[in-house]
């Protein structure tokens, strides 16, 4: 696929994405029926659960790239795990601050130590370390291996952490209501959510692409000054 | 198959040696065990929280930061006069050396971490007397899972410009199931529970050390690889 | 034979494929490193028979260094692959690593450790059976079974140098490679290294040396090579020619003037 290629389908699928997120805004303010615990502020839901799927999908496209590109070597491979990373660190950042806003209308407090809130805490920071490791070598040849690595170990040690935290909680219920979730969701309600992660998927592949393009050019651009030295 | 277990050996009694000559790590984490006590019986407020509730969270976090301190140190021990590049070049294979060096950095830790547990038992008053096999067995498991992961991202860091500075940041996320699972098998062992009551955390934390290994081996080698 | 201008002409360097007999142990093909833009070595090959020795001489950058290490494995090509009797150097498998013993610059030895332990560290690496004869064997060459039980920190540069050597030809390498081995050493000391590279000239092994002593380089060599920027500028061998002789075209190759 060429750079231009990317560009247009990168267009497509964001245009998409958020012709889909205005359609997901309107379910989620006019149609889609109001929680009966939480009230409106609920709604928040249908932005933070699939913003937080889209991160867990960004850091397994991740890990997956990285293993491949320390089997094939292609810098492509590698390129493509960077801009998942940086997609799942936006989507991330997203879920931690729409989280603590719908903690603190909905609970009183700002922070949660709830299973989704949590992982995705630690994820960002698995997101962080990657970008960090791949611009602290002198060889960058080397930080991209080492990137590879940390998104590898990152992707593995997911499930660990779920399955802790979860437990945890388990221990240590905190003083919250019980949060919609899964296929115990009435109909509206999981066709708002799934629609979401619908959504979110087009604008992380959009971004994806956009991004992808930006770096093809850039590794073009550097290739182009080397040889003319 | 006889010939790898010589190298990991070689290895391994290699890296014991020198700290036992130089016994650099080995002071700074013990009088860093014990001086962590220190401050955080300064720290808690006794009135409000029975120490021995805490203790077990505390030993365990002064193993994972005291853990960094060691495990930190693990390739600069090489760095002199280049001797990774003598075992780079050397027909072991990369994952003979991983295991060579992170069983050294697990002995280490592991004998630090009985001076925790005694020292922390001392200073926060804990009966040790029932399950203290169970306990000690946990902390085992804990260490060699910190270390695993800790070896790997140690010689990551040593690749850059930032060294052990980036340690912290890129091992301390993945540490919280060790953490949960750790602290969860053992506080009630600690408080005399038998051991069937945790067995599911132990094994858990059996798993993370398991794979902790495996992909430390397997992934060790595109880290030094050159 | 030189000319009397000393300079060395064309039909003084024979034929390279004449010199050649005996299988070919170690090869380059094509090899290639660069770090971004910079290039190292480019696009060098390099052929050599059993019981050749090979000094090769350069100004400083010109990646000598680096070929050394491609060739001992420690360093991956960007491009080209490097074999050795006839296996490809291939970073996922350690067979091939037995055939090599590389002295380089770096030393590799650990300082608190004692001359002994260090060989029986590597020894153990290298899977080398009868260990305790072949380090005692080795040390005594070099001349420091004396000094076996020192730690590696109180020894001078030169006995370092000689534990090094011991260290890199313990298991009995095919092929040696030396990098600078004379740089810094006392005359005691060099003495020990010249007897030594002698008795690997025993028509089995072959050597590499990278060195700036053009005077000891050329001793020693069967072949010579001129690296500059990455490349060979010339190689070839000297028929009888004295050391001025080649001093003089040495200098004219790295200026260029050839």
């Amino acid at each position: 696929m060429t750079t231009a290629g990317m560009r247009r389908g990168g267009t497509v699928l964001t245009v998409l994405g958020l012709a889909g997120l205005i359609v997901l805004y309107w379910m989620c303010f006019f149609w889609v029926s109001t929680e009966v615990n939480q009230g409106v502020v609920q709604r928040i839901f249908y932005v933070h659960v699939p913003a937080a799927w889209t991160s867990f999908l960004a850091i397994g496209f991740a890990a997956v790239a990285s293993a491949m590109y320390l089997w094939l070597r292609d810098d492509r491979l590698d390129r493509a795990a960077l801009c998942a990373i940086e997609g799942g660190l936006v989507f991330a950042t997203l879920v931690l601050t729409t989280g603590p806003l719908w903690g603190k209308i909905a609970w009183g407090t700002y922070w949660t130590w709830e299973p989704r809130l949590t992982l995705t805490l630690l994820l960002w920071f698995i997101f962080f370390g990657y970008i960090m490791v791949r611009n602290s070598t002198e060889d960058p040849e080397k930080g991209k291996r080492f990137a590879a690595v940390v998104a590898i170990i990152g992707a593995m040690d997911i499930p660990f952490i779920h399955l802790s935290v979860v437990w945890f909680r388990s221990l240590h219920p905190e003083p919250v209501v019980a949060k919609p979730d899964g296929p115990t969701l009435p109909g509206d309600m999981l066709a708002t959510l799934l629609f979401g992660v619908l959504v979110f998927s087009l604008l992380f592949f959009g971004f994806f692409l956009f991004r992808y393009a930006v770096e093809a050019l850039r590794a073009e651009a550097d290739l182009r000054a080397r040889s003319a030295t | 198959m006889n010939h790898y277990l010589v190298q990991v050996w070689a290895i391994l009694r290699k890296d014991l040696l020198l700290e036992i000559r130089s016994l650099e790590r080995i002071g700074a984490m013990g009088a860093f065990a014990v001086l962590a006590g220190v401050l955080f019986n300064f720290s808690i407020d006794t009135t409000a929280v029975r120490p021995d509730d805490v203790a077990t969270g505390l030993i365990w976090m002064t193993l994972i930061f005291g853990g960094l301190l060691g495990v930190g140190r693990t390739f600069q021990l090489e760095a002199q006069d280049g001797a990774l590049q003598g075992i780079l070049t050397s027909p072991a294979p990369k994952d003979a050396i991983f295991l060579g060096k992170t069983i050294a950095n697990f002995v280490l830790l592991y004998v630090v971490s009985i001076l925790v547990l005694g020292v922390f038992g001392l200073f926060f008053g804990l009966d040790l007397g029932q399950n203290l096999g169970w306990v000690v067995f946990v902390l085992g498991i804990g260490s060699l899972g910190f270390v695993a992961v800790g070896t790997l991202f140690a010689a990551v860091a040593a690749g850059t410009h930032l060294k052990e500075t980036l340690l912290p940041v890129l091992v301390f996320p993945l540490m919280v199931p060790m953490v949960i699972y750790g602290v969860g098998a053992m506080m009630p062992l600690v408080n005399g529970r038998p051991i069937t009551e945790v067995e599911g955390n132990v094994r858990m934390l059996g798993a993370f050390t398991l794979a902790a290994v495996a992909a430390g081996a397997v992934l060790f080698r595109y880290v030094v690889e050159d | 034979m030189s000319s009397d201008s000393g300079r060395l002409n064309a039909q003084d360097i024979p034929e390279l494929g004449s010199k050649r007999s005996g299988r070919l142990v170690l090869e380059a093909q094509g090899l290639h490193r660069n770090y971004g833009p910079v290039v190292a070595v480019g696009d060098l090959d390099l052929s050599m028979s059993e019981g050749e020795f090979l000094t090769i001489v350069g100004p400083n950058g010109a990646g000598k260094s680096t070929l050394l290490s491609m060739l001992s494995g420690a360093m991956r090509p960007t491009a080209g692959s490097v074999s050795v009797c006839g296996d490809k150097l291939d970073f996922g498998r350690y067979e091939w690593r037995h055939r090599i013993g590389m002295l380089s610059h770096q030393g590799f030895l650990y300082d608190r450790l004692t001359v002994e332990e260090n060989l029986y560290f590597y020894g153990k690496l290298f899977g080398v059976t009868d260990l305790e004869d072949r380090v005692a064997s080795r040390l005594q060459r070099v001349g420091l079974l004396e000094r076996a039980q020192f730690e590696v920190r109180k020894l001078s540069h030169g006995m370092r140098q000689r534990a090094s050597l011991a260290r890199a030809l313990l298991h009995d390498p095919d092929v040696v490679l030396l990098d600078e081995p004379y740089t810094g050493l006392d005359p005691a000391a060099a003495v020990v290294l010249r007897d030594v590279l002698d008795e690997l000239k025993d028509g089995r092994r072959t050597v590499v040396m990278v060195t700036h002593n053009l005077r000891e380089g050329l001793e020693m060599a069967t072949r010579i090579a001129i690296q500059v920027s990455g490349r060979f500028a010339w190689e070839g061998a000297l028929q009888g020619a004295g050391w001025e002789d080649f001093e003089s075209h040495y200098h004219r190759v790295v200026e260029g003037r050839v």
